[in-house]
């Protein structure tokens, strides 16, 4: 299950990172916009962009293996959730008002950090891809020691 | 930008640091590591260096597995590139591995985690592709010409900021001079080079160091106004001459000049100036300082069309740098400071000769060792000095303070250039007569070191 804090975290406007593999092991990585933690903390459904992250997509229908890192911009606390997507779909009315909730606290993040706001606006978030991924490993990823350890 | 051909060079924004990078990595059995990377550094057009603070997740699989997926964000437009990397190597020391790491101190110490921050190594990684990532922003990626080349410098300019700081860290006067010809060799291929300086009173130019001549020619004299070098020192303006014709060079000329006034007995007593007798361009600046000459740089070639406007402007830059370590050579007081990394001292040379007869002739300032001409005037009075107290008292260690109180030595009172002097006496020692050396221990001081039994005798005037 995933921790309060890490929920907690999670819904605060974070990036968020994908890495996947395809069936040779090479690795490959994408940004995803949207995510948030489903009602049992068991899984976890980010949005990603057909266009972006096409080879992402490919290799998580080919094998379903997901690491996703979280970082909040403006004081860079940082998860790493590892698991299994489950369920690839096309977003949802439902996802894009979730969507919604988390691009206006990811911009104002990326403001605070200094990305001007007509930047941080043109990113392309639609349309849009949902993932649903099933949690087994919670890693604290905040820059330092300690980093990399299991929650 | 055409996409086909996208390099790494066209991605200089993202290198900045601006916005962070991160690295996706592989375990061998399976399951994608994705996580943050402190800094991506351009290395050449075909590898980055990734910063390793940590062991962590992406290096263990890096070790089992040695690809990785790298994001990196332009920041003037949220335009994303992919790098698909291979790792290849870590380097834990170099000029590469000391940038990185000074960056993350400056950052670590900043927030008072020096301790914690810290480079253990920039892991490079070829790159195997580049790939731009579509559909990421609405804006336009700004176009080239919009891009300052200030992250891939000019090399020629790199190479000077190279030198400059080369020249500024020479811990004394004999290194600087070392330093700056071995520099213009190494950086800018001019492989025949000397360097004279100014003997005001006698005015009169002397070559002081030398690279690349089978006679390195320290000690000899060149006139104010005399051929290229000596019109340089006047005019206090740099000269380049292509083609030239063998009668004009200044070489033997000077030669020439000599054997003309004095007779061939004379010949013998002056060094000759170190020259390629068949060069096809010289070029020589003058060192200065607050519009004073200290000395004039000199480079040339055998080959045509090799020195041009561009290397006259680099030795113009590495004599104004040359002119200000010498003028602050000169102001340096004589405190026995031991230098951290003194001159190499030459090794000790096992001669096949056992003795060497040193003979000083009153009449004009002239040391002679076993027949032939070794030095005159200032620093010949110094090795005469050095030698009788070695030979009397057995004395090894001698400082410059010393010396420069003794009359007979004929120091003038103001701008000694004792240490000029001191270079231009040991860099003929070394030449001539290489089993007596002047070692120095540190700044205004040095050694005495003797490999042969050494006879001492006068000749009045």
């Amino acid at each position: 299950m995933i921790p309060p804090a890490i929920v907690e975290l999670l819904h605060t406007g974070v990036s968020v990172n994908v890495g996947t593999r395809d069936a040779d092991l090479m690795p490959e990585c994408t940004r995803g916009w949207g995510i948030w933690v489903e009602n049992d903390r068991q899984a976890v459904t980010l949005l990603l962009t057909e266009s972006a992250s096409a080879q992402t997509l490919a290799n998580l229908r080919d094998n379903g293996l997901i690491a996703i890192t979280c970082s909040r911009p403006t004081d860079h606390v940082t998860c790493q959730l590892k698991g299994t997507v489950t369920h690839i779909r096309p977003a949802t009315p439902e996802d894009y008002d979730r969507q919604g909730q988390w691009r206006r606290a990811f911009l104002g993040e990326l403001i605070a950090v200094g990305v001007p706001a007509e930047q941080a606006d043109a990113i392309i978030m639609q349309p849009a891809v949902a993932v649903e991924m099933q949690v087994t490993g919670v890693f604290a990823q905040t820059p330092g020691p300690g980093a990399g350890e299991r929650v | 930008m055409d996409r086909a051909t996208l390099t790494l060079k066209d991605l200089w924004p993202c290198f900045e640091g601006i916005i962070p990078a991160t690295i996706a990595t592989c375990a061998k059995d399976g399951p994608p590591n994705i996580s943050y990377v402190s800094q991506v550094h351009y290395v050449d057009p075909d590898h980055v260096a990734i910063s390793f603070q940590f062991f962590n997740k992406t290096r263990s699989n890096i070790a089992e597995h040695p690809f990785a997926c790298v994001m990196v964000l332009d920041p003037r437009a949220m335009q994303a590139y992919r790098l698909y990397l291979k790792y290849e190597r870590s380097e834990s020391s170099g000029p590469l591995f000391h940038a990185m790491s000074l960056q993350l101190q400056a950052i670590a110490s900043h927030a008072g985690m020096s301790d914690v921050f810290r480079l253990r190594a920039a892991d490079i990684y070829a790159v195997r592709r580049i790939e731009r990532v579509e559909g990421f922003t609405s804006l336009p990626t700004p176009p080239q010409d919009e891009r300052p080349p200030s992250l891939f410098i000019q090399p020629d300019l790199h190479a000077l900021r190279v030198i400059g700081e080369r020249l500024n860290r020479s811990a004394c006067l004999g290194e600087l001079l070392e330093n700056a010809l071995h520099c213009l060799d190494e950086f800018f291929g001019l492989h025949q080079t000397m360097l004279l300086l100014v003997d005001e009173r006698r005015g009169t130019l002397q070559t002081i160091a030398s690279r690349g001549y089978p006679e390195n020619g320290i000690g000899s004299e060149v006139g104010f106004g005399e051929g290229l070098i000596g019109t340089v020192a006047t005019a206090k303006l740099p000269l380049r001459l292509s083609g030239l014709d063998h009668t004009l060079r200044y070489a033997r000329a000077v030669h020439d000049r000599a054997e003309a006034v004095s007779g061939p007995d004379a010949v013998c007593r002056e060094i000759p100036l170190p020259g390629l007798s068949n060069a096809s361009t010289q070029i020589a600046v003058p060192l200065l300082i607050r519009n004073r000459c200290l000395g004039v740089l000199v480079a040339e070639t055998l080959e045509p069309l090799t020195l041009l406007i561009r290397e006259e402007a680099l030795m113009a830059i590495v004599a104004g740098h040359l002119a200000a370590g010498i003028e602050q050579s000169a102001h340096e007081g004589d405190d026995t400071v031991t230098v951290d990394t003194p001159v190499a001292a030459p090794l000790p040379v096992r001669s096949a000769i056992s003795q060497r007869s040193f003979c000083f002739y009153h009449a004009d300032d002239c040391i002679f060792v076993d027949g032939e001409y070794l030095i005159k005037n200032v620093p010949g009075r110094i090795l005469w000095r050095v030698l009788k107290q070695h030979q009397e008292e057995q004395r090894v260690e001698f400082t410059n303070r010393e010396l420069r109180m003794d009359s007979w030595l004929g120091l003038p009172e103001w701008k000694d250039n004792f240490e000029t002097r001191l270079i231009l006496l040991r860099k003929r020692l070394e030449q001539k007569c290489p089993d007596v050396r002047l070692v120095p221990r540190g700044r205004g001081r040095f050694a005495l070191e003797i490999s042969v039994k050494i006879s001492l005798s006068e000749k009045p005037a």
